[in-house]
């Protein structure tokens, strides 16, 4: 019997052992011209992503916490313009985070949309303020009204939070449960006149190749 | 029949007896030639000194024709020939990643960062992790803070589809492709280094969160007997809880379980500064199997045991309250331990099928006709043990033994009130037996701050 192997498999075997070991020594150089920035949403998901506290998630509870400290008693139906100050929250989650940025993005939240219904106090920016005020009291610059009146105001309720965390992981990876919760407290009295929360869980697995 | 040459030049007797086959006889009659020269040489003039065997004939011309199977043998040949050109010349065309050059300056900072920056992608973050220690080691914490912080965002970005991990489980693949993030003891010294920094700039609640990443990377071990078993992890978080005006209990209560028979030095939250030693050689990685395939951990060795910071007329014992050498070893088996075992047994499989195809085909084509069934079939047993063989040389089950090589073995803690201002410290790294070692005793200035915020002292038996 004539075999065929001659006609087709021989150069075909051959052909793929050339292809096989070609595309072995390739080391080969993935998007040579690299990757032009694109521009997201900071509520958007990114391609780049873990189990931990990201931007989708801050702008999400801040924007839920701006929207409900709007409509409280205190705000909504206050004489006058109640006066907020900050405080960091508490982070006790695994994640190290900027802890400034949820309540700024509050405070600027409330700045563009409660129109003027609350007032936040810069008290992070107390030392130029001083400042200034000495510069003024010692008659370097020009005031427009008296320097020696004490003028810096004080607040009526403090905006705080917590980050709390679960976290579980087994060979099936790892889960994150992270709890935000925000206060606003009445100075005078201790009074928690308004509290709020969200929660975001997320998993993942990694490759076999890092377990 | 003889014929006379007739050249009017020489006149040749008849031969004696019947000529050889072919002499003398007109290449005419040879109608089977292929010989491109028949036309010539018939007009050609015989040498006056005789032409000897072969003399004046085409090659071709004294070789009979060759028959169909002889002709199906060589266009086998032919096709070998091209096969190994094209394996050759293919294999040295495929392209490799452009390596750039660096240029090292001999400060290891400096090349730690240019290694970082500009060596492969994939040894990035282990070029981060050493230059943050030794960064560390050197005071500068701003470097080792933006190091840590960008080796940090790897290490919690690897959930997912991951294609150079993806690439690193393929058989012909090392594990050494994918991207380094280090085995668990490395990853928890990352997290480790960057709490210290974040206590160092009063977030002890930052820093708290790192040590508790630090040792969820230690929990998904082989041997849950030594999953998240770092007793300093725990003292720390519950050190920062209780400074965080919350309820250390549970975390202290971990510490103590996981130091055993050791007690541990009770909790001062009034403690203002807080000494973080680190002393010894720590492990590193090496392969074993018969191809390389079973990563080992060889421990540091050293002399250095514990350390002593004397100040303010109290000495003050920085104990080691956990060894890495300790970590690495009960680390227990990996999934990619089984998938390099898979490549490995493929390896010597191919290897070993290669052979006994090449023998048999070699038997097969060289015992049998030419072009016989037998022929053909050997060159195919041939053609497969060559693949086979190739196949076996191309796979690749070395383990990934690239290591974080400037870790400590043991870490240590302390921490103590003094009041705020200038504080002269002697610092002493003990042997066994409680004596200095020579050449590692320093003075130090503790500066103790006036503000609420913690004095962070770091302290490395290395310069």
């Amino acid at each position: 019997m004539k075999l065929s192997f001659s006609k087709f498999l021989l150069p075909a075997g051959t052909l793929a052992a050339a292809a096989l070991l070609a595309g072995c020594a390739s080391g080969g150089v993935k998007n040579p011209r690299g990757v032009p920035v694109t521009e997201m949403k900071a509520d958007e998901r990114g391609f780049v992503a873990g189990t931990g506290i990201e931007s989708q998630d801050l702008v999400t509870v801040t924007d839920k916490m701006a929207r409900s400290i709007i409509g409280i008693p205190q705000v909504a139906n206050a004489q006058g313009q109640p006066r907020i100050l900050l405080d960091p929250v508490v982070n006790e989650t695994r994640f190290p985070i900027n802890k400034d940025i949820f309540l700024t993005r509050i405070r600027v939240m409330l700045n563009s949309k409660a129109g003027g219904k609350v007032v936040f106090l810069a008290r992070d920016r107390m030392g130029a303020l001083e400042r200034e005020r000495d510069l003024k009291q010692s008659g370097a610059v020009t005031s427009s009204s008296d320097p020696n009146v004490v003028e810096f105001k004080g607040g009526d309720f403090l905006l705080t939070g917590k980050l709390s965390s679960l976290t579980t992981r087994t060979s099936q990876g790892v889960s994150d449960y992270v709890l935000y919760t925000f206060q606003l407290i009445d100075v005078r009295t201790s009074d928690i006149i308004w509290e709020d929360f969200a929660e975001i869980k997320k998993q993942g697995l990694e490759d076999a190749a890092y377990r | 029949m003889t014929t006379a040459s007739t050249d009017g030049l020489h006149r040749l007797p008849p031969h004696p007896g019947p000529l050889p086959p072919g002499e003398g006889a007109s290449f005419a009659a040879r109608d089977k030639c292929r010989c491109n020269e028949f036309a010539r040489r018939a007009a050609s003039i015989p040498s006056p000194w005789g032409e000897g065997q072969g003399e004046g004939e085409s090659v071709i011309c004294r070789r009979k024709p060759l028959d169909d199977k002889e002709t199906s043998f060589v266009s086998h040949g032919k096709w070998l020939v091209c096969a190994f050109a094209s394996l050759v010349v293919l294999t040295g065309c495929a392209t490799t990643a452009p390596q750039q050059r660096i240029v090292l300056t001999g400060d290891p900072l400096v090349d730690g960062q240019a290694r970082a920056q500009s060596g492969p992608a994939k040894d990035r973050v282990l070029w981060q992790y050493r230059t943050a220690a030794m960064a560390l080691r050197k005071g500068d914490f701003a470097l080792a803070k933006r190091l840590l912080d960008d080796a940090l965002l790897t290490l919690g970005g690897i959930y997912g589809h991951d294609a150079s991990a993806r690439k690193s489980r393929r058989l012909f693949q090392e594990e050494a492709r994918k991207t380094f993030i280090g085995e668990p003891y490395e990853r928890v010294m990352a997290y480790y280094y960057r709490g210290i920094l974040y206590w160092m700039d009063g977030e002890p609640d930052n820093a708290r969160a790192c040590f508790r990443s630090a040792q969820l990377m230690d929990s998904d071990l082989e041997n849950k007997e030594f999953s998240a078993d770092y007793v300093l992890l725990e003292y720390l978080d519950a050190l920062a809880t209780a400074k965080l005006a919350g309820d250390p209990n549970d975390a202290l209560q971990r510490a103590q379980s996981l130091a055993k028979g050791d007690k541990l030095p009770a909790l001062d939250p009034r403690a203002n500064v807080l000494f973080f030693a680190e002393f010894g050689n720590g492990p590193v990685k090496y392969a074993t199997g018969q191809y390389r395939e079973q990563l080992r951990f060889r421990p540091g060795q050293s002399q250095t045991y514990a350390a002593r910071v004397s100040v303010g007329g109290q000495a003050i014992p920085l104990r080691s309250y956990d060894d890495l050498n300790f970590q690495a070893t009960t680390r227990g088996g990996r999934v990619m331990d089984h998938v390099l075992a898979n490549k490995a047994v493929f390896k010597a499989s191919t290897d070993a099928v290669g052979d006994a195809a090449i023998v048999t085909g070699a038997i097969l084509a060289s015992q049998q006709g030419r072009g016989s069934d037998a022929d053909e079939a050997g060159l195919g047993l041939l053609a497969f043990g060559l693949l086979s063989k190739i196949a076996s040389a191309a796979a690749n089950p070395a383990a990934d033994t690239r290591s974080w090589d400037n870790l400590p073995q043991h870490l240590g803690f302390a921490s103590v009130q003094l009041p705020p201002g200038a504080h002269a410290a002697t610092v002493e790294f003990l042997d066994m037996s409680g004596r200095p070692m020579p050449g590692l005793t320093r003075t130090i200035t503790i500066n103790v701050a006036t503000d609420a915020k913690d004095t962070v002292v770091f302290l490395s038996d290395r310069k």
